[in-house]
């Protein structure tokens, strides 16, 4: 059988490689011989006749080599040598090989480092979530940005709920999680709640671990359902994953539930934060600050949406589906519904809540890519650079009858070795970032859930991303030595060398360009995040407490709320060491938007047509102002006269002024704001203050109202509080607002500052990381910088030799070798330049506070760049012209 | 010697075998049996013959061994096996057929 007889050769020539090449050896000696003895016979001399059989057997060499090409396992035979080879080549030249790796390392580490980030930011973790593929988010549009949710109204959801046509299980729940406090023997706990509609896991296709989940036909009526469920992570801390938990009542701030069951471990539900506990959206008045009056309120917006998609159904139906309820809703609620138009996203744990985090991943993926192909550049220059110098090796070996198909193998071979060891070191190195990453998490005031483990699917990604890499950068040079003309190289090194001398300049320019894109992306990050988290948001977040406010239970009615709303805050001005307080529906920076639509009197005032202005507002107290420190340009603060019965007035930001008069008084004109508890009717301006960022992607530009507490009657109630001294007034404010007859309840007091912190995260775990990413980028771009400028100038070193030893001043020779290094790097500024204006502009939505060319950083991005080369190539030149001339001649 | 190049694909296969089929030879051997076989007009190249004879011998259709040669040198023989000698008579066959059928095209 020829099959088993190639099995058994192969066997053979696996374990007896030494034996059958000897065999060889002697054979095509015999053979010599032989045709020797023939040409003897026929007359020749001796010598002439061994000559004769030399030169009709051709190459002894090349013969063997196609004999073993032919022989079973050849190829498994030549790889080996080709790895033994390479690892011998590696060692040989350790600086080379650890230069080149250690690039590998970084740009791969990186890219896995990211991804691994990404993916878990981005999918669900799929357990015990069924189908993932299938659930959409919903929310209104924001800002007419393509990414990134605005929240909406409670019957936004019930709507959406009844009409739609291609959804199923739609469910809501709030923005954020919310602290939450659990009675326990040992005083109070503090955890992390998702009030959830309770068709929520049936949605997610959840189910329980012990116990049972929320099922869809529990009411959500306010009281209705006084249940909760665990996540396996808190059952565990604080239950000692004890299961008789269930059934058992717990007191949720205050009001009893029942636990009916404990989630699979792992299971983290639809958001990136890490969830202890869900309370059914029944018991979002009880255990939140939420009025019974946000359930019905049209305008504004708190919860997110969520929805399976039905069988059959596409995104694209759903998007259409949900546009015809939009439409609908707004002709059956003129002027009250948000004036933003609804939006639908496929689902993701992370980006709707925080559009900031989604783009800044992508601008991760593309620092972590850029600094994989400058990692590439650098190791193609290299081995560029090198392979100019193995041209006497390369021409020698096909004289000796190497096929160039095996001098390319083998090149390539190198390549994929050093990239295997670049690898390694780079599942390595993710690691190590991804565990400094986790190290920056723990500070953020909520925790964050974030499985970021390296698994099969990111190793197999980087195994690839090497493969493709080591090809891409491992494949020009090998065709490029392999293509040396024997004799030429052989005869004189130098010649066609321009060829070569254009590839590695053109190398030198890329690198520099794509250096200078990285640190300057990298530093407009690091200066958005010195700007974002500097206090001049335009307010003062130093020094306010905040507390959500539940000032409805115990009374009725709008009147009797504002009344116990006085009343709180006035007992709060009273506490010893509160300088100011006021209320507000909403905090700034605290992801919490009031879309509203604002059109001037006698305009077409339509709602929904291109008339109305899509602006933000707010619903103040009087004292929000200096609560805050914000100051006010023109006209006065809201006071306790302008009441129900009173004119209704507003105060507006500086950019609303400028929008609708820009070249007037703003103050005693009308505006209508649509959106708020009073569409329609024209309310007259009494103040203008400075803008501030209520948002996290504000630009300034959008037109911001306020609206008095006392006209507006918003669903959610904020309390501020500043303190003079620094010293915390929480227990003081509790005790205050504890001591009123209908006892409001103040529910977990923090500080504003904290709660800005947790705006500010994306954009500062996004700044640590491309912080990081673009010095690891200079790094790089200064190794390959320093690498093929200093090859370059070594290839020259029989050059200056001479000229030195002709008499050319030194610093003669140092210019000139200088000056055409600093020309390359200047071309790579001016390219990188460009691409760099263009990535700001790209950018320019997360750069907030700076402009995308922001000078400082681009200037000391080139003035690094330009030190770099300048430093890659005096060392390497000053040695240059300091070896004495016969040395460097010699070496050549 | 100038018919060297148009040696076709397969047939320096059979032409060993059928060099081999009279008893062993060593590689030289081989190649000289078969320019006395073809009439000269086949040529050898040491290139190719030796790749062919190994390729041959890992197929289990050549053995192989070391002997003396006529004049006293070591020299490693070749010989058909049995499985080589099956291998010849397929070929032959299969050779005839083409031949057979190429003479009928060229001369239609």
């Amino acid at each position: 059988m020829a099959i088993r007889a190639r099995v058994a050769s192969l066997i053979r020539n696996l374990t007896r490689r030494q034996r059958i090449e000897r065999d060889l050896d002697e054979e095509l000696r015999a053979t010599v011989e032989m045709l020797a003895d023939e040409k003897v016979r026929a007359g020749f001399t001796p010598d002439a006749a061994r000559c004769a059989a030399l030169a009709e057997l051709g190459g002894v060499e090349s013969i063997k080599e196609q004999v073993r090409d032919v022989r079973a396992g050849a190829v498994l035979d030549t790889v080996g040598q080709d790895v033994r080879y390479a690892i011998r080549l590696l060692r040989r030249y350790p600086l080379f090989a650890l230069t080149a790796a250690l690039s590998l390392a970084v740009g791969i580490g990186a890219n896995t480092a990211v991804f691994t980030i990404g993916k878990s930011l981005l999918r669900f973790s799929p357990v015990a979530v069924s189908d993932p593929d299938r659930l959409v988010d919903i929310g209104r549009s924001f800002d007419g940005l393509p990414i990134g949710f605005n929240p909406g109204s409670y019957p936004d959801y019930l709507d959406i709920r009844r009409r739609t046509t291609t959804l199923e299980h739609v469910y809501a729940h709030p923005l954020f999680p919310k602290d939450m406090r659990v009675e326990s023997a040992d005083g109070n706990e503090k955890v992390v709640g998702d009030v959830v509609t309770t068709n929520y896991f049936a949605a997610l296709g959840a189910h329980a671990a012990i116990g049972r989940l929320f099922s869809p036909d529990e009411s959500d009526a306010q009281g209705a359902s006084p249940l909760a469920v665990l996540s396996h992570r808190y059952w565990v801390r604080s239950f000692n994953a004890d299961p008789g938990i269930v059934g058992q009542t717990i007191r949720v701030n205050r009001y009893p539930v029942t636990v009916i069951g404990v989630t699979p471990e792992g299971f983290q539900g639809t958001t990136v934060v890490a969830v202890d506990m869900w309370v059914p959206m029944s018991m979002v008045t009880f255990v939140t600050g939420a009025a019974p009056a946000q359930l019905d309120a049209r305008q504004g917006g708190w919860v997110v949406m969520g929805a399976r998609l039905k069988p059959g159904a596409s995104v694209q139906q759903a998007v259409a589906d949900l546009a015809g309820i939009d439409r609908s809703l707004r002709q059956e609620y003129p002027g009250q519904q948000h004036p933003q138009p609804f939006r639908l996203l496929p689902a993701t744990p992370m980006a709707d809540k925080m559009p900031l985090a989604a783009a800044a991943l992508l601008l991760l993926g593309a620092v972590a890519s850029t600094v994989l192909v400058i990692a590439c550049a650098n190791v193609a220059g290299l081995l560029i650079a090198r392979a100019s110098g193995r041209g006497r090796e390369m021409a020698l070996r096909l004289a000796v009858g190497a096929s160039r198909s095996r001098l390319i193998r083998q090149l390539l071979t190198e390549t994929l070795l050093l990239f295997a060891i670049g690898a390694a070191g780079g599942i390595a190195l993710a690691r190590a970032m991804t565990t400094a990453l986790m190290s920056v998490l723990p500070a953020l005031p909520i925790p964050v859930h974030l499985s970021l483990t390296l698994d099969w699917r990111v190793v197999a990604l980087t195994c690839s991303l090497a493969c493709v890499a080591a090809l891409l950068s491992g494949l020009a040079p090998a065709l490029h030595a392999s293509r040396a003309d024997v004799s030429t190289v052989l005869k004189e090194e130098g010649q066609g060398a321009s060829a070569r001398l254009r590839m590695r300049s053109a190398f030198v320019v890329a690198q520099v360009a794509l250096s200078l894109v990285l640190v300057f992306v990298g530093g407009l990050f690091t200066r958005a995040l010195q700007v974002a988290s500097s206090t001049d948001a335009g307010f003062d977040a130093r020094g306010v407490d905040v507390a959500s406010i539940d000032a409805s239970s115990g009374v009725d009615g709008n009147a009797a709320r504002l009344n116990v709303a006085r009343e709180v805050l006035e007992r709060v001005r009273s506490v010893p060491g509160v300088t100011s307080a006021s209320m507000a529906s909403m905090l700034p920076l605290a992801n919490e938007s009031m879309g509203i639509g604002l059109t001037l009197p006698g305009a077409v005032s339509a709602p929904g047509t291109s008339e109305e202005v899509a602006g933000n507002g707010n619903v103040v107290a009087p004292g929000y102002f200096s609560t805050l420190q914000i100051p006010i340009v023109v006209g006065r603060d809201f006071t306790d006269r302008d009441v129900a019965g009173a004119p209704l007035v507003a105060i507006v930001g500086e950019a609303a002024a400028r929008r609708f008069w820009p070249s007037e008084d703003p103050i005693g004109k009308r505006l209508i704001v649509n959106g708020g508890s009073r569409p329609g009717a024209a309310i007259q301006v009494i103040g203008v203050v400075r803008d501030i960022r209520s948002r996290v992607l504000d630009f300034g530009t959008v037109p911001f109202v306020y609206l008095p507490l006392s006209q507006h009657d918003p669903a959610n109630l904020t309390l501020l509080v500043r303190s003079g001294n620094g010293r915390s007034v929480a227990s003081g404010v509790r005790a205050a607002i504890a001591g009123l007859r209908t006892s409001p309840q103040a529910i977990s007091i923090q500080s504003l500052e904290d709660v800005v912190a947790v705006a500010l995260t994306p954009q500062r775990v996004g700044a640590f990381v491309a912080g990081s990413l673009g010095l690891v980028g200079v790094l790089l771009a200064a190794i390959g910088i320093y690498g093929v400028t200093a090859y370059t100038v070594s290839r020259r070193t029989r050059e200056i030799a001479i000229r030195c030893a002709l008499g050319a001043h030194r610093g003669t020779v140092v210019r000139l070798v200088i000056r055409h290094a600093l020309s390359l790097t200047a071309v790579g500024c001016v390219i990188g330049l460009v691409l760099g204006a263009i990535a700001g502009q790209v950018l320019s939505m997360l750069l907030v506070g700076i402009s995308p060319l922001d000078p400082p950083t681009l200037v000391s991005a080139v003035l690094l760049c330009l030190f770099i080369a300048l430093a890659g190539c005096v060392v390497p030149t000053m040695r240059a012209v300091r070896v004495a001339a016969s040395d460097a001649l010699r070496a050549e | 010697m100038t018919q060297r190049a148009s040696l076709l694909q397969g047939t320096l296969d059979l032409l060993i075998l059928k060099a081999l089929s009279t008893g062993e030879l060593h590689g030289l051997g081989v190649s000289r049996r078969i320019e006395q076989m073809t009439g000269g007009t086949f040529a050898v190249q040491p290139g190719s013959l030796f790749p062919a004879l190994h390729r041959l011998e890992e197929s289990g259709w050549l053995a192989s061994e070391w002997e003396a040669s006529e004049n006293n040198r070591r020299a490693k023989y070749y010989k058909l096996t049995k499985a080589g000698k099956r291998q010849l008579g397929e070929a032959t066959e299969q050779w005839n057929r083409v031949a057979l059928a190429m003479t009928k095209a060229l001369e239609a």
